[in-house]
């Protein structure tokens, strides 16, 4: 979810998880990456896998809207997490 | 095994580096100090159906890699969050005390060009 706004959004956070292998890191973007941003002119997620690692960059207006952000990215990677567990 | 990390970036602070201790408590459990219900509705008698499930186990009684991968995860949640709300929190005390300065400011303007005012008005 990219903006116009970029340059405004100084506030970032780079995530990098590890997963087992490169193809739980592969599911893990491709069900995070359809969950849409509320306010893309305050905050940007970029999703993408190396090797085994989910790698995330978050960009944001401020702390506040990046605190929202990140801590709900992180709970819905918990849950894919605990899934795939779940059911390998 | 290797741990998520993440690093914090932006104009006002120094670069912050968060990374999992698997040797401390916080990385150990599945159940986060900033997220779920407060500690008040709890109390109160609310019951959390979207607690997460606790870390799974192996045949041997290990915890799997994806549950400690979870719980690291969890932790560095707290670590980040808490650290984000003391951001917050200074740059609200920041954003009070440039309001503050502001009003003072035109408080004393207000009161000089009100001096100015009624010298003006003796003159006359």
């Amino acid at each position: 979810m990219k903006s116009a706004r970029s340059p405004m959004l100084a506030h970032t956070l780079y995530l990098e998880v590890p997963f087992e292998d490169s193809t739980q890191a592969e599911i893990a973007v491709k069900v995070l990456e359809p969950d849409p941003i509320l306010r893309p002119e305050d905050f940007e997620v970029d999703y993408s896998s190396k090797d085994r690692n989910l790698c995330i960059s978050f960009k944001s207006i401020d702390d506040r809207v990046l605190r929202v952000g990140v801590s709900s990215v992180i709970e819905s990677i918990k849950s894919i997490i605990e899934t795939i567990d779940e059911f390998k | 095994m290797a741990e998520p990390f993440a690093v914090y970036k932006s104009p006002n602070e120094q670069d912050r580096e968060f990374k999992v201790d698997s040797t401390s408590k916080r990385y150990q459990t599945t159940n986060g100090q900033t997220t779920g219900p407060s500690a008040y509705v709890v109390q109160a008698g609310q019951v959390d159906v979207d607690k997460p499930s606790d870390p799974k186990k192996d045949e041997n009684g290990d915890y799997t890699y994806l549950s400690k991968l979870r719980m690291g995860l969890t932790g560095l949640q707290d670590d980040i969050n808490e650290f984000l709300t003391e951001q917050m929190e200074k740059a609200k005390n920041k954003k009070y005390k440039q309001d503050d300065e502001i009003r003072i400011k035109g408080e004393i303007e207000k009161l000089l060009d009100g001096g100015d005012d009624d010298d003006d008005d003796e003159n006359e």
